[in-house]
């Protein structure tokens, strides 16, 4: 029942499921993604509605550039698979390995983060500002949001990690990288859609 | 206790030796989805009726596997997380209709 | 092995004021929650009762036109969000616990965050009033009407902020309750064994988890449209002005099943216990609870049929809408089947119980005329929907949440409501309610439109619409007569047993009222629907504990959930007012630096929540047997 039960003994194969606490969290935090698919569902829909809506600004197929949306894509891919083997490092109790796969999930978040950034400072160079038109506001709320999620993973998998160096693994840290990790994937579920929706589609036409 | 101790490290152990194996061939085919995706738009002059029909199907394909294998769906005991996912997935689909549809005319 | 550290942790319990700004208890944060949206209940109240006053006579200059349109969308967003919302959450935090055996909720710190983040942007919402006028683009704020153009000062911004962190709250909760009744049902406690209010407030929940954000994503992009000059809903720069209304509706059509289905669950309950029978169809009772709340979703666009959807559109979202008339008639028939051949009390709880049925079939036969899309272009925005939605929602939701306050009262504070006072509520409330709305109907159908201000002389509005005000102030004075029997009652002394209405059936009557602070002494075993019920039958003086008495695990108390909400109305404030407040230094506008601040006091109190861990403490047996001898 608390959450001291297996800290000093041996730590079961699945330790975020070992207590009522790590259950509910993990439910917890499947239901709130359940409502995070909502609330990017309704932006993307918001997106589709509107992208046609470009006014005076560059329209989609003029204004994307795969080559960074790809390497973009490639970095959160592979950062999702990082995520992978923390979470195996997890359930093999090997903290060490736990901690490195997550610097480096972060790592690769920072340089997705970076690589957005960049494209965005292009974008409104080339006169695709956020109150450009309603498919600019569109856009950049859609894919800002998600950048915000990004940002958020990596503040808090960077605050799991110190946690982790001071505290170790137990039945109360196991919980939270567990759903961090959850939340990471999701964040990579979004951008398949994002990548897919947003600028192939918009490639397309 | 002793039976269900061992059982559970003969688990791990099997673990170690499947689980990264089973990722990386999970992320492979992430890769060849994207892949093929970026690769139909970028390809040149294929109907654009059908690049949809390929965007969306790797999209879902991708998706599906990472969150089978990835995100652990497939394992026992995600009942009540399936059924927040697809409630999630069913009213984005009401959102879509809605935006393709129902908002200009 | 789980008790070793028993004795290490100290006891941390505040008292007085600090008590309840840490508690994390879902009984008192249960408390909490009545208190505030009773309050803004009174308030809306109040709002309803100036439109009427305006309205009684033709051309009449009681209030402005401005401060009229201010009125009618404060009542609305205040009802629907800050009074109706929070005294669901009341009785749901104060009930569903006991009713499945837990000792607290999933997430009791997150259910704290909840009300404060609510009670924040309640507060937030109704200081436009004191800062150069409230919203007045209605509660369904529709574009272009709230977008800068037709809405230049901050009234607007207080709604699309107010509501935003509200909403977060709202769904925080939501998300709590599905998984306590997930995962913290007592042994035996099997799904087709929760009792009907769990139920409904379980399907509730997925629907608040499902719904608010699209609500999110709605107020964020009118937000941005507000204050950044962005184009969602501004058909001059290429926005879609139907895309809000779309938006809304896919939140507020379920919204609307959020507030029904628990006053459901309530009238369950209550008929079932005053007519001394199980409750008829109980699993046909779980089946209509799974469509209404499905179907719920799939029927936004009733509310838009003049928009211009088409026929095709149209006619989809007509008879979607009318298939929810068939579980809601299983409902029905399941409650008058009940009290069939039951030896029915008429009390003041069943009263309102048995007022609800009649009452609220009115609302869904006016709804189902509505659903007919044709038809609907002739009831559209006149005085017939209004009643509509006052029958469903008053009739329904405040009748069935008096009807539960009267029955768990006990339970929720040791006392009693005084039966006299109590009848005379629900007569004086039930008549004036009828007579408000009943004649709004036939308003509607001769032409009078909602919204408006005043109305001329000699269009035959005149008798009806001083009814109507009349019909008001009786449910007033219901609502006085309530808070009178509050007040009395809280000075009688505290001795209600633990089984009150002696024929409780579920499981929160096991326990003393009101209920100590771990709730269960010892978890109960559960053998059926109706466990307490159930035992008694069986002969038996309670239930069958499924554990051995031992020390309790407690969370501990936390004042961050207070701050969160703290911080969270200073952001809102201060972006909301980056434009007038000018710059701090060169560029960099002051509000922002308030907005920012704000946004620090929320994530660093994110912060200390994670890094500090919460061993809780244990209430030990010696304490749990002398509550027990005490109350034996």
């Amino acid at each position: 029942m608390s959450a001291h039960s297996h800290v000093d003994g041996q730590l079961p194969h699945e330790p975020e499921k070992a207590t009522l606490e790590g259950r509910n969290k993990v439910l917890g935090f499947w239901l709130f993604l359940g409502g995070e698919t909502v609330l990017f569902g309704t932006l993307f829909s918001a997106f589709l509605a509107l992208r046609h809506q470009v006014l005076g600004g560059p329209p989609a197929e003029e204004l994307f550039n795969l080559g960074l949306v790809a390497a973009a894509t490639l970095i959160l891919l592979t950062s999702s698979l990082t995520s992978v083997f923390a979470v195996h490092a997890l359930h093999t109790h090997q903290v060490k390995s736990l901690i490195m796969w997550l610097i480096i999930t972060v790592v690769l978040g920072a340089g997705f983060l970076g690589l957005e950034i960049y494209e965005f400072v292009h974008y409104v160079h080339e006169g695709h500002g956020f109150t450009t038109s309603a498919f600019s506001s569109s856009f950049y709320t859609l894919v800002g949001f998600h950048g915000a999620h990004v940002a958020f993973g990596i503040l808090w998998i960077s605050l799991l990690i110190i946690q982790l160096a001071k505290k170790g693994l137990n039945t109360t840290t196991a919980p939270k990288v567990y759903i961090a990790s959850m939340y990471w994937h999701f964040i990579d579920v979004v951008w398949v859609f994002i990548f897919t929706v947003v600028y192939l589609m918009g490639k397309v036409g | 206790m002793a039976s269900n101790h061992s059982a559970t490290e003969e688990s791990t152990k099997r673990h170690k030796v499947e689980g990264p194996k089973k990722h990386v061939i999970a992320f492979i085919f992430s890769l060849a989805l994207t892949l093929i995706a970026f690769a139909a738009v970028m390809g040149g002059e294929i109907n654009k009726d059908f690049i949809y029909i390929i965007l969306m199907g790797t999209a879902f394909l991708q998706v599906f596997v990472q969150m089978a294998f990835w995100m652990h769906m497939k394992d026992r005991g995600h009942t009540f997380a399936l059924i927040g996912i697809l409630g999630g997935v069913f009213i984005v689909f009401t959102c879509v209709i809605m935006a393709e549809y129902w908002a200009w005319w | 092995m789980a008790h070793a550290h028993a004795h290490t942790h100290a006891v941390k319990r505040h008292s007085g004021l600090m008590d309840w700004l840490t508690t994390v208890d879902h009984k008192k944060i249960g408390i909490l929650y009545l208190l505030a949206g009773g309050f803004f209940f009174l308030v809306g109240g109040l709002e309803a009762l100036l439109i009427r006053i305006q309205l009684w006579k033709p051309m009449n200059d009681f209030v402005s036109a401005d401060t009229f349109n201010e009125l009618l969308t404060m009542h609305g967003t205040t009802m629907i969000f800050l009074a109706a919302m929070p005294i669901l959450f009341a009785l749901m935090n104060a009930i569903v616990p006991l009713q499945i055996g837990a000792r607290d909720v999933a997430f009791p710190f997150l259910n704290s965050l909840g009300f404060w983040t609510f009670l924040f942007g309640g507060i937030l919402l109704n200081v436009s009033w004191f800062t150069g006028g409230a919203p007045d683009a209605g509660w369904t704020a529709y574009a272009p009407l709230a977008g800068t153009t037709y809405n230049g000062d901050h009234g607007v911004d207080y709604y699309v902020l107010g509501l935003q962190v509200a909403g977060i709250g709202t769904l925080i909760g939501g998300i709590n309750f599905l998984v306590t009744i997930i995962n913290m049902r007592a042994p035996g406690m099997t799904f087709m064994r929760m009792p009907m209010f769990t139920w409904t407030i379980f399907i509730t929940s997925a629907l608040i988890l499902f719904a608010f954000p699209a609500l999110t994503v709605g107020l964020a992009a009118l937000m941005f449209d507000r204050l950044f000059d962005a184009n969602f809903f501004d058909p001059s720069g290429g926005g879609n002005a139907v895309l809000w209304e779309h938006i809304f509706w896919i939140f507020g059509h379920p919204e609307v099943y959020i507030l029904i289905l628990p006053a459901f669950g309530v009238i369950s309950e209550v008929i079932s216990t005053f007519s001394r029978k199980r409750l008829f169809g109980y699993s046909s009772m779980v089946f209509a609870t799974i469509l209404i709340g499905f179907l719920g979703f799939m029927v936004w666009a009733h509310h838009m049929f003049t928009t211009g959807l088409g026929p095709v559109a149209n006619a989809l979202f007509s008879i979607a809408t009318m298939l929810i008339a068939v579980p809601t008639g299983i409902k029905i028939f399941n409650w008058l089947f009940t009290m069939w051949g039951g030896s029915i009390i008429f009390n003041t709880a069943n009263l309102f119980a048995v007022g609800f049925v009649p009452t609220f079939v009115m609302g869904g036969v006016t709804g189902v005329m509505l659903a007919a899309a044709p038809a609907d272009f002739q009831y559209h925005d006149s005085y017939f929907v209004v009643a509509h939605f006052h029958y469903v929602i008053v009739g329904g939701l405040i009748l069935g949440i008096f009807s539960g306050l009267h029955y768990w009262w006990p339970k929720m504070f040791g006392r009693a409501l005084n039966e006299t006072i109590g009848k005379l509520t629900f007569w004086t409330f039930f008549i004036g309610f009828h007579l408000t709305f009943f004649i709004q109907h036939f308003l509607g159908l001769l032409g009078m439109p909602r919204r408006i201000w005043t109305y001329l002389d000699g269009l035959g509005f005149n008798e009806m619409n001083l009814i109507s005000t009349i019909g008001a102030f009786l449910m007033a004075l219901g609502t006085i007569l309530f808070l009178l029997n509050i007040v009395t009652t809280a000075f009688k002394p505290k001795n209600a047993p633990a089984d009150p209405w002696e024929d409780g059936r579920t499981l929160e009557w096991t326990i003393p009222s009101p209920a100590p602070e771990y709730n269960f002494a010892q978890t109960p075993l559960v053998r059926g629907y109706d466990a307490y019920w159930k035992e008694k039958m069986d002969g038996h003086k309670g239930m069958t504990p499924a554990e051995p008495l031992g020390p309790i695990h407690m969370p501990s108390p936390s004042i961050l959930p207070f701050f969160m909400g703290v911080g969270l109305f200073i952001a809102a404030l201060g972006f909301m007012y980056a434009p007038d407040w000018g710059d701090m230094f060169d560029g960099f506008k002051a509000g922002y630096g308030v907005g920012i601040f704000g946004l620090l006091i929320l994530f660093g109190c994110m912060f200390l929540r994670s890094v500090i861990d919460d061993h809780g403490f244990h209430i030990e047996e010696e304490e749990i047997l002398k509550d027990k001898g005490g109350k034996a």
